[in-house]
Parts: structure tokens; C-alpha cells; sequence
């Protein structure tokens, strides 16, 4: 459990601190079940922070997201630290971000929250519809309370929570410097019933599955710009030359776009759910993932975030490696 | 001429066994299908997985990467990358509904133009089994 | 003009009838709402509160060919002849939003693609009779049952629908639907006034335009944009389904000896769209991207055309992954003035 209010007083100490930037949490969000990503750049935004059910982001991807404009002459650039908080899940997304070599250690302060799970949005919203007002939320004993405006509700977890989240394994951050808690239990275990549901398909009824979903994608690359593996500053699908997969939006195009950011995160990704957050026609990419993510751990016994002095999947091998499937 | 379907099937052979292999075969006039186009690549460990989408995108109905044997490998190796990449791409692609018989992947080293015959005439068969492919063929869609 | 009364009983013939001609109606694509052609099969949706994907993408499409070609021929192949069709369902924000649209794609040249379509499709408004959370239609001149932009505007009642023609074009239509519908009476016309009624008193959420369009520029170096953009993942979701954002990139796309050249849906908020072919960006980071996509909506746009480019749907504040709200940035920007 997090003691929010220790947890705000950390924070108030990571922000006054010389060598750090910003700090980067939870607020409250502008309307019904939403939280946002707050940016806290003075002791005094620290009052705003929160730490509920409805923090789903990953704010991981904030760290290689910075857009760095070129440093005119005769200054320095700003070299001071990022204080981030993290849940169970997005602390692999940093430990992963590490083994890349994304940044040095040095340049990031964690600040660790143990998680009993986020809300999904579209569950909630469901249940919940046409909540206008800010409503906030807390956890309870193996449920999520929530402030309504009629009055304190108390829901089963497995009613609301987001996917991810029902087979955590690591509600615990796996990397922290600083944080006020105590271990949270894990609950979860991961059998990937949704892969395997797909996979006891024949290749026809997997096709038209996915056939149907990928139709929907407008491409507008939200999956791709939350992920917080997904850092590369010249992607595949901006570049013009050679154009890997064109700008066309049709069943083709979008295919191949989701095989390659799908292959992308082969061994890399850490299930931290944004992806399918955030999509706006709402394609089951975690669906996608996972598949890669169950292979991973299958076949080659690997699971990406957990140990920053590994090696990552693809930069390595075993000689024994799988090979049943080589004529 | 036979009416059968034949299909059109990329290959990325590595220089330094596959292609070779490929190469023996043919100096021993070994008979094989010709349903192949053979890409010359320096190591299986170069073939980017977007080459494989991309050749079923443009018209290929199945794909072969070939290389040494894990061990044999001129880059030292290479082939074990390209074993890694490829046995998580071919599971993805399957799962996504592409026929299992449509990527393939084999070891031919440079003395086995017997076995290149065998594998050319397995991956030639499993993609006849498939059929033509359209699951994302790029196509002249609302051209 | 007379005002016609559907059954829902015959809700189905009325579909057959329309369907006659090319219908474009909501319907489940994958797990989101969108308007696609009407089939035997489809299962039209029109108990929605808005689709995920506006009626835009029919008029401009999010890829669309401008013309083809082929290596040995120097005549281009310009597409196929549009047909005549009907956009069933459309809400009254998203059609207004044609009408703003329309503005542009008629200002320095004329689009012969988009007029076309313009030109060839009846719009049958559905009147809003449950506005969402995030809708805030009426504080940008809209209203939930605006008829700007509409041929025919239908209001769901209990059991039928009310259609009033607006337009030509709208009363050709309700004349061939004549055969399953009947004269609406006096109380049908004052239950769907009464309904319009309904929808303007539950929107909440507004912003104040006053004095936006004018000043909005002179915020330009306010720290409300780099505070907005601090979080901004700078995805193409706020744009792309956004009723009035029409910007677009032109691409030729080769296979084999024959190409095509196509005009796809870009946004303001990838790094690419301003990135010139020095390397230069004039937009170098997330927040000079958000300063111009507020910007364009309530001053440069007004500036131009006179109008504000927004229909407050709502679509950009229900669906950006980080909570980045317009209601709420114009809140701020108001303050600032």
C-alpha cells in the first residue's frame, strides 16, 4: 500500500532538490474516471499529485518522448534529473529502458508506487455512463471504491480493473530510489487464456479476427507514441525512404503496420497495457503482444524489465535455442 | 502446359552456405522446382523481418530464409540471431492467420545441394497446400 | 415542406429503400462506430451517442486517389465517377461541420474530389437527443439539433421518427420514401421540439468565445502551451477524428509500372507534418504543434472564413490517451487574456 500523503512529501523533496527537473505523476483529470499526466515543476504543483485506481498511464514513455531542441551557443545544456513515479508495471518499462540504454541511471530518480491495479476506462465508463463530474477513486480490499456523486461505491476489482492488471505479476516496482510503502501481495497469474483462446482457431477464423480489427485502424500512432519502448527518433513509419509501409490507409498497409510494431516489441514488451489504452477503435493489440510475450517466456524463458544487467532478447542467444520449426 | 498453380516463393539465402548450396545443386544438374527468386543476402542474420511482410505484401506466396548451420555461421553468429527473430516472426505470422506452410526457414550448408533440392521441393509443396496468397497482398485497393 | 413520421416497424423498408442508391450509415467496424457502405448484411447502429469516426472520412476519405498512371502512358486515369448516395445519421455537429469544411476545400482553388462528394450525398441528420459528457456544441454556434449542413433532419421519438426535409436534395428524399412513411402530426413535430429542448439543457460543458478569436495569438509565448504540451504524446488521435481538421499530405505510391498519387489524412501534431526538407522544423516540439492546432481552431480559421473550426463534439477530449481537454485549455487561455 502507498501512504499518499508520505508519497506527496517525497515528491515535495524530489522537486526542491537542485539537481532535478521536474517531477512527473498523477493528477485528477478534467472529467468522469480520468486521471492525466502532471508535470510538477515547483514544490507548490505537488498538491495536485495523486495516487488512485485511475493513474493508468505509463509515464515511462515520458523519458525518450523529450523533443530536445538544439542548445543555442553559449549555454549548457540542462543536464539535472527527472523524478518519475512508477507503478509495478511501468518500473519494468524503466528497467528495459536501461538494458537499452535509453539514458543513464543516473538521469532518472524513481519514486516507487506499488499497485492493486488500475481501472479500466471503457469498463468503468460502461458501468458508470455519463459521469461528468470529476470522480475520484481509492482502493479497498480487493475492490476499488469510488466517489460518486451518489455516494461512496464500493466495486469488485474484477469488475473494473484493466486487463493487464488482472494477471499482474509484478504489482511491486522492480527499480525505485525513493517511496513510502509496503509491498502489495500479488495476485494475479498469467495463463494467457485470451492468446490461447485465439490460437485454438484455425488460420481462417485468426484471419478474420484480425482482418476486422486491423480495418478499423485510422493510424494515427497513438500505440506507437505511449509506448514506452517505442523511442526510436526515425521510425519505419515516418520514413520516406525506403518506405517500408506506406501512408495508405487500408487493410494491407495496416497490417503490415501492426505485424512490424508487433515484431517491434518481441521480447521487448512489458505488458504494460497503454497501447491498447489508448487506441481510439479500440483493436485488441495487447491481444497481439502477448502472443510474442508467451512465446518469449515459453521458448526462450525471458521476460524483458526484470533484471537491468540482462541482455536484451534479440541482442542475444543460446545454442540451443528452439529450432523445430527449421526444415 | 498444366493448369496447376504454381507459386511464387521469395528466397533470401545467405552468400555464405545457402547460396552456395543452391549454387551446387545446380552445377550437379539437380532437378528442383522452379518456383523460387532467389535473394542473395550476406547472412540469414540480415534479413529484417519487414522483408518478409513486405515480400507477401508485393506478391510472394511464401517466404524461405536459409542460412548456415547454428555453428557454421561466417559472421560467427549471425544464424543464431536470425533463429531467434525468425522462430518468434513465423509464430506471429500464424498467428495473425497466415498458413503455417507459407514461411519457412531451413540450414543448408554449401556441400548439401541434396538437401537444397529437398527442402526447395518441401517449401514448394506446403505453399501449393496454401494456395495463392491475399491475405494482405497489396493490391490495387480502391485505386 | 411536409414533415414525415417513420414507424420504427418500418424502419427496415425504410433502409431498403435508401439503400437503393449508395447508404452510408454508422456501423460496427472492428470494435469502433463508423460510416460504412450499407450491405445486406450490415447491421445499421443508429442507437449511438456519436460515432468514433465522423462522417468526414466519406467526403474525404482518409485515403483517396487523385489519379493513377502507368509507365509508357502519358494519360493519367482520373477515379471512377462518384455515385449519388445518402449519409444516414449523421449528427447535427459532425454535418455543421461539413459546412465549415466546405469553406476550405472552396477557397484559394476548388476541390473537384470533396465537391463531388459534397455535391452527390443527401445528409440525413440524427437529431442528438442525449448529448455526451464532453459535448459542448452550443458554445461554438451548434446546437443538437442544428440543421446547417443537413438535407433531412430526423429526430428519434419513442417508437418512430420524425424527418423534416431542410433541402432539394432532402425533400427528393422523402419523397421516395413516401411509400413507408405517413404526415407526422402536430404532436410528433412538438414531441421532437420538445426532445431539442431536452438535449440544450443537458450539455454541459462550455466555453466562453469571446474576444478568443482576436487575442487567442497574442498568448503565443504563455506558458499554458508548454504546460499543455507536457503531456502530449503527440499522436494523431485529436485530429484524425476531429470533424473539422482536413489537413492532409500528398503521396505517390509505385507498384510495379503503375502508380498512383494520393492524398492521405496528416495531422498538426506529427513532427513530420512541418518538417521541411533541410532538416529545419518550424514546429520543433509538442508544444508549438498544440499552440497551432488551438490557434487554427479559434483564430486562424475565424480569421479566414469567419467561423470557428470546432463543432464541440467532443470527440478530441473523449478520446486523447492523456486527458488533454479543449474546454479546458480555452478556460486557461481565456484567463490569460
Amino acid at each position: 500500500m502507498v501512504d499518499v500523503a508520505k508519497l506527496k512529501e517525497i515528491a515535495r523533496e524530489t522537486v526542491s532538490r537542485d539537481d532535478v527537473k521536474y517531477l512527473i505523476g498523477w493528477r485528477q483529470g478534467t472529467f468522469g474516471f480520468r486521471a492525466a499526466p502532471h508535470f510538477v515543476n515547483k514544490p507548490e504543483d505537488v498538491d495536485q499529485l495523486i495516487f488512485s485506481p485511475l493513474c493508468s498511464h505509463n509515464l515511462a514513455t515520458y523519458l525518450t518522448g523529450v523533443e530536445k531542441l538544439p542548445v543555442p551557443r553559449g549555454q549548457e545544456a540542462d543536464s539535472r534529473k527527472v523524478a518519475l513515479m512508477v507503478k509495478g508495471c511501468d518500473s519494468r518499462a524503466v528497467v528495459l529502458q536501461l538494458v537499452e540504454q535509453g539514458y543513464g541511471r543516473d538521469s532518472v530518480v524513481v519514486i516507487g508506487c506499488p499497485c492493486q491495479g488500475v481501472v479500466d476506462q471503457k469498463k468503468v465508463e460502461a458501468k458508470y455512463p455519463d459521469m461528468g463530474e470529476n470522480i475520484t477513486a481509492e482502493w479497498g480490499e480487493k475492490t476499488i471504491i469510488f466517489n460518486l456523486p451518489s455516494g461512496k461505491t464500493e466495486v469488485p476489482r474484477e469488475e473494473v480493473l484493466a486487463g493487464k492488471c488482472l494477471t499482474c505479476r509484478y504489482p511491486n516496482p522492480l527499480l525505485a530510489d525513493a517511496g513510502a510503502w509496503e509491498e502489495v501481495a500479488v495476485w494475479g497469474s498469467d495463463d494467457y487464456a485470451d492468446v490461447q483462446d485465439l490460437e485454438a482457431g484455425n488460420p481462417q477464423e485468426r484471419r478474420a479476427f484480425w482482418e476486422d480489427k486491423f480495418a478499423s485502424c485510422i493510424r494515427c500512432y497513438a500505440c506507437r507514441n505511449v509506448c514506452p519502448m517505442c523511442y526510436c527518433e526515425d521510425c519505419i513509419l515516418d520514413r520516406l525512404n525506403p518506405q517500408w509501409i506506406t501512408r495508405a490507409v487500408n487493410p494491407t498497409e495496416n497490417t503490415a503496420f501492426h505485424l512490424s510494431r508487433a515484431f517491434h516489441l518481441a521480447g521487448r514488451c512489458i505488458e504494460c497495457g497503454e497501447c491498447e489504452r489508448v487506441c481510439p477503435v479500440d483493436i485488441p493489440l495487447m491481444k497481439l503482444n502477448r502472443k510474442l510475450t508467451k512465446e518469449v517466456r515459453e521458448n526462450y524463458d525471458y521476460e524483458p524489465g526484470l533484471d537491468p544487467e540482462a541482455k536484451p532478447l534479440q541482442a542475444s542467444y543460446r545454442p540451443n535455442d528452439k529450432e523445430d520449426f527449421i526444415l | 502446359m498444366s493448369a496447376e498453380y504454381q507459386p511464387n516463393i521469395v528466397a533470401f539465402l545467405c552468400n555464405w552456405c545457402s547460396y552456395a548450396g543452391a549454387d551446387l545443386a545446380g552445377t550437379s544438374r539437380t532437378n528442383y522446382p522452379s518456383n523460387l527468386n532467389v535473394i542473395r543476402v550476406m547472412c540469414s542474420g540480415r534479413v529484417n523481418p519487414l522483408f518478409v511482410v513486405n515480400a507477401l505484401q508485393q506478391g510472394a506466396d511464401g517466404v524461405l530464409v536459409s542460412g548456415c548451420h547454428p555453428g557454421d555461421c561466417h559472421y560467427m553468429e549471425g544464424n543464431f540471431y536470425a533463429r531467434r527473430r525468425f522462430g518468434m516472426m513465423k509464430e506471429l505470422l500464424e498467428y495473425v492467420g497466415v498458413e503455417p506452410g507459407r514461411f519457412n526457414m531451413s540450414w543448408v550448408s554449401a556441400s548439401e545441394g541434396a538437401k537444397w533440392k529437398d527442402v526447395v521441393g518441401e517449401v514448394v509443396d506446403k505453399a501449393k497446400e496454401a494456395g495463392p496468397f491475399k491475405q494482405f497482398r497489396r493490391d490495387k485497393i480502391n485505386w | 415542406m411536409d414533415i414525415l413520421k417513420l414507424s420504427k416497424d418500418k424502419f427496415a423498408d425504410f433502409l431498403a429503400t435508401l439503400s437503393e442508391q449508395k447508404l452510408y450509415a454508422p456501423q460496427k467496424v472492428g470494435e469502433s462506430l463508423r460510416f460504412a457502405p450499407v450491405t445486406e448484411n450490415s447491421k445499421v447502429e443508429l442507437d449511438m451517442a456519436n460515432t468514433t469516426v465522423p462522417p468526414k472520412s466519406i467526403f474525404f476519405p482518409q485515403t483517396e486517389t487523385l489519379y493513377s498512371y502507368e509507365m509508357g502512358n502519358t494519360e493519367m486515369q482520373t477515379p471512377r465517377e462518384v455515385d449519388e448516395g445518402i449519409v444516414l445519421g449523421a449528427r447535427p455537429c459532425d454535418a455543421r461541420a461539413l459546412v465549415i469544411v466546405d469553406n476550405l476545400f472552396a477557397w484559394d482553388v476548388d476541390d473537384p474530389y470533396y465537391q463531388d462528394q459534397r455535391a452527390k450525398n443527401t445528409v440525413v441528420g440524427l437529431a442528438c437527443n442525449k448529448p455526451c459528457v464532453n459535448c459542448f456544441c452550443l458554445s461554438v454556434g451548434g446546437d443538437p439539433a442544428s440543421t446547417e449542413g443537413l438535407d433531412v433532419l430526423m429526430t428519434e421519438l419513442e417508437d418512430a421518427y420524425v424527418l423534416e426535409p431542410l433541402t432539394e436534395k432532402g425533400q427528393k428524399l422523402c419523397q421516395s420514401v413516401a411509400a413507408v412513411t405517413e404526415q407526422a402530426a402536430a404532436e410528433d413535430q412538438d414531441g421532437a421540439k420538445a426532445l431539442h429542448q431536452q438535449a440544450r439543457e443537458m450539455i454541459t460543458r462550455k466555453i466562453e468565445t469571446e474576444g478568443i478569436p482576436e487575442k487567442l495569438p497574442t498568448l503565443w509565448d504563455n506558458s499554458l502551451w508548454q504546460e499543455t504540451a507536457d503531456s502530449c504524446l503527440g499522436c494523431g488521435v485529436c485530429t484524425f477524428l476531429c470533424p473539422t481538421c482536413h489537413c492532409f499530405d500528398i503521396q505517390d505510391e509505385v507498384e510495379g509500372i503503375e502508380g498512383r498519387r494520393c492524398r492521405m489524412w496528416d495531422s498538426c501534431m506529427f513532427k513530420e507534418y512541418t518538417l521541411h526538407t533541410s532538416g529545419h522544423n518550424p514546429r520543433p516540439t509538442r508544444r508549438e504543434r498544440t499552440r497551432n492546432r488551438i490557434n487554427h481552431k479559434y483564430s486562424y480559421f475565424v480569421q479566414k472564413f469567419d467561423v470557428i473550426a470546432c463543432v464541440g463534439c467532443g470527440r478530441c477530449i473523449n478520446s486523447c490517451p492523456v486527458n488533454i481537454d479543449i474546454v479546458e485549455i480555452l478556460r486557461q487561455a481565456k484567463e490569460a487574456l
